[in-house]
């Protein structure tokens, strides 16, 4: 290798950003050129090259292992080439595991899941490593460097910050916001989310976002949807960069494979940027359990590092704690005043009702809303518009049922729990997630209805309209 | 061989890279500036860097072969031409322009998938050399089971 170039500090280059070059040759000395969407860094002297289609260079390697990539710096626009002889292959395994996740990833990404399929991971050695003199690099102006924008450090500082923000919080909700907003001010991670598992298996839901125009409370993925729903599939990191370049080679792709169907969705129904170049989805696990996923995205190609993602990785499992514990802690609080609650008590929540059509309308309110459950889909619609369904709603509507029989406007968490028809599950029911994503998704489509906390365990159920329940099917 | 509409493709400013082999079938290979491509469909020159040139040209000499790859890079439609090195020689100063107005082409086609040009704005362009390769096979390479294929 050249005396001053180390593969790992071409560790850039290995994002994905921009194309890499692959040329082989046949034994009878034909030479082939072709594009590689990834060359994967393994080692010190290792690298990986995704084989996922029976083509030139794939059976030129099986008759002679020699190969040169030209792969590109993102930053600077170096090039280098990196003189290879073919190894071995892996078909499972961490490295085939990782590539594999990485493609689907970004597959799963533009709707395209499941149709293409790593064949193996192909490990090449390093032999050496030149810088390309035609493809010559631009050497960073301090200045400009200086005034980038600055990338997220682990620092100390940063992690007692974001430690006395989850210890400040008092409840589920605000240990979320506290989450998504240290995330943002101490680590400079702008646009987040945090989903959660339902109720219905292999489904998540939006229970928090930061940095982006709409909450997207109750934006349900399912388990290997988006990057999300890759995370809690595999129950591993991912990070991507460059994620437009690989949405263009996964399209192009299906495009060249003749794939019919339903065409490729570009979009992700949960909150996300518009062109996200970079996203980084870590699980949030607590003994090995699936707490949640937290997931970052940036338009800058190149934003998580691999030692961000090592970082966050240790992070995800604090954060997969603190939200259980908060949980456990409400659960807690709930039945310890359950059973110290007298019926007086009970009785002063029951007077204390607010009426169904009772309203401190805001200026911007709508006079009237028409409330429908649809019992066999379990879904609330609003004025015609989908609002919630599954467990929240029937939350919901218990709540507005409740309040049109008897007048009463505040509801413990307890009552919810010991209330049968709500089927919550006997352990673990994430009550209050399903609480806070039930509230804010009513800020975000229905304002005129709103579940304002009163004190821990207990909240009152305000409404700003007249509201007109009726149920169909 | 070439058709003009694979010809237009080849020539509107795409990425382009050279490959060869020496004796010991070792490749090399390298990025190219530009193409032009005859009219009798069959001959092509392709224009690099000196400086890359350098780097290949015991290589031409040695295996007479070249492949010669072509990428658009805002949809990944790609394609590879496979031929013999017919001779080699210093870009002239009348081809200097075409060289510049395919190259800044595929600048602009990379700027519109979000990668900025000024990563590029050292990359050697002139002088360059013209690399004659006679077409011998042409290869559908835009990712997916189709690619290595023959075209027609």
């Amino acid at each position: 290798m050249s005396a001053n170039v180390t593969l790992e500090s071409l560790a850039t280059c290995f994002q994905g950003l921009l194309p890499a070059q692959l040329f082989t040759c046949s034994k009878d000395g034909v030479p082939n050129a072709a594009y590689l969407s990834h060359v994967d860094y393994v080692d010190a002297s290792h690298v990986a090259l995704s084989f996922q289609f029976f083509n030139k260079s794939r059976r030129n390697i099986a008759e002679n292992p020699n190969a040169l990539v030209i792969v590109l710096d993102p930053d600077t626009g170096q090039g280098w080439q990196l003189r290879l002889r073919y190894e071995h292959s892996e078909t499972e395994g961490p490295l085939f595991d990782r590539m594999a996740l990485r493609i689907e990833a970004i597959a799963s990404y533009c709707g395209l899941k499941g149709i293409f399929k790593l064949r193996a991971a192909d490990v090449y050695s390093v032999l050496a490593i030149d810088a390309t003199p035609e493809e010559r690099g631009v050497i960073p102006d301090p200045q400009s460097a200086r005034t980038a924008e600055p990338h997220a450090v682990f620092t100390m500082k940063a992690m007692q910050d974001l430690a006395e923000r989850i210890h400040g919080a008092d409840s589920l909700e605000s240990l979320v916001d506290s989450i998504l907003a240290g995330l943002d001010e101490s680590f400079g991670f702008k646009h987040s989310m945090i989903l959660v598992p339902t109720d219905e298996p292999g489904v998540l839901v939006t229970i928090g976002s930061r940095g982006y125009a709409e909450n997207g409370a109750g934006a349900e993925v399912r388990f290997g949807e988006g990057i999300g729903g890759m995370v809690a599939e595999a129950r591993k990191p991912i990070r991507i960069s460059g994620l437009m370049r690989g949405m263009l080679y996964a399209l192009a792709m299906h495009r060249e494979a003749g794939q019919d169907g339903v065409p490729p969705r570009l979009r992700i129904p949960v909150p996300g940027l518009a062109n996200p170049e970079s996203q980084l989805g870590v699980p949030l696990l607590v003994r090995g359990d699936l707490a949640g996923v937290l997931c970052l995205e940036s338009e800058v190609p190149y934003r998580f590092h691999e030692d961000d993602k090592a970082s966050i990785e240790l992070l995800g499992g604090y954060l997969a704690i603190a939200i259980e514990n908060m949980q456990l802690h409400e659960r807690m609080a709930d039945a310890q005043r359950s059973s110290s609650a007298s019926t007086a008590a009970s009785d002063s929540i029951a007077s204390g009702g607010v009426p169904l059509h009772t309203a401190s309308a805001s200026a911007c309110a709508r006079a009237r809303r028409e409330v429908v459950y649809h019992a066999s889909d379990e879904c609330i619609m609003v004025d015609g518009e989908y609002l919630i369904r599954s467990l929240p709603a029937r939350i919901l509507w218990r709540l507005l049922m409740t309040n049109n029989d008897c007048g009463r406007g505040e509801f413990t968490n307890r009552e919810l729990r010991l209330d049968k028809s709500l089927n919550l599950p006997e352990y673990k029911d994430n009550l209050e997630s399903r609480l806070l994503l039930l509230r804010r998704r009513l800020e975000q489509k229905c304002p005129e209805i709103r579940l304002v906390p009163r004190a821990r365990g207990r909240f009152a159920l305000e409404l700003g309209c007249e509201v007109v329940l009726s149920t169909r099917g | 061989m070439l058709t003009p509409a694979l010809a237009a493709f080849l020539q509107e400013g795409v990425g382009v890279h050279i490959g060869t082999c020496n004796a010991r079938l070792e490749p090399s290979g390298a990025r190219a500036l530009a193409v032009r491509v005859d009219a009798d469909g069959v001959h092509l020159d392709v224009f690099l860097a000196e400086v890359a040139a350098a780097r290949l040209a015991a290589d031409f000499t040695a295996s007479g072969r070249a492949a010669v790859s072509f990428g658009r890079p805002v949809d990944d439609r790609a394609c590879q031409i496979k031929g013999d090195v017919v001779s080699m020689r210093p870009a002239e100063a009348s081809e200097r322009d075409r060289i510049r107005a395919q190259f800044e082409s595929f600048l602009d086609n990379l700027e519109r998938i979000g990668i900025p040009r000024a990563g590029a704005a050292n990359w050697v362009r002139w002088p360059a050399v013209a690399v004659r390769v006679k077409a011998t096979s042409i290869f559908e390479q835009t990712p997916g089971p189709a690619a290595g294929t023959p075209m027609p």
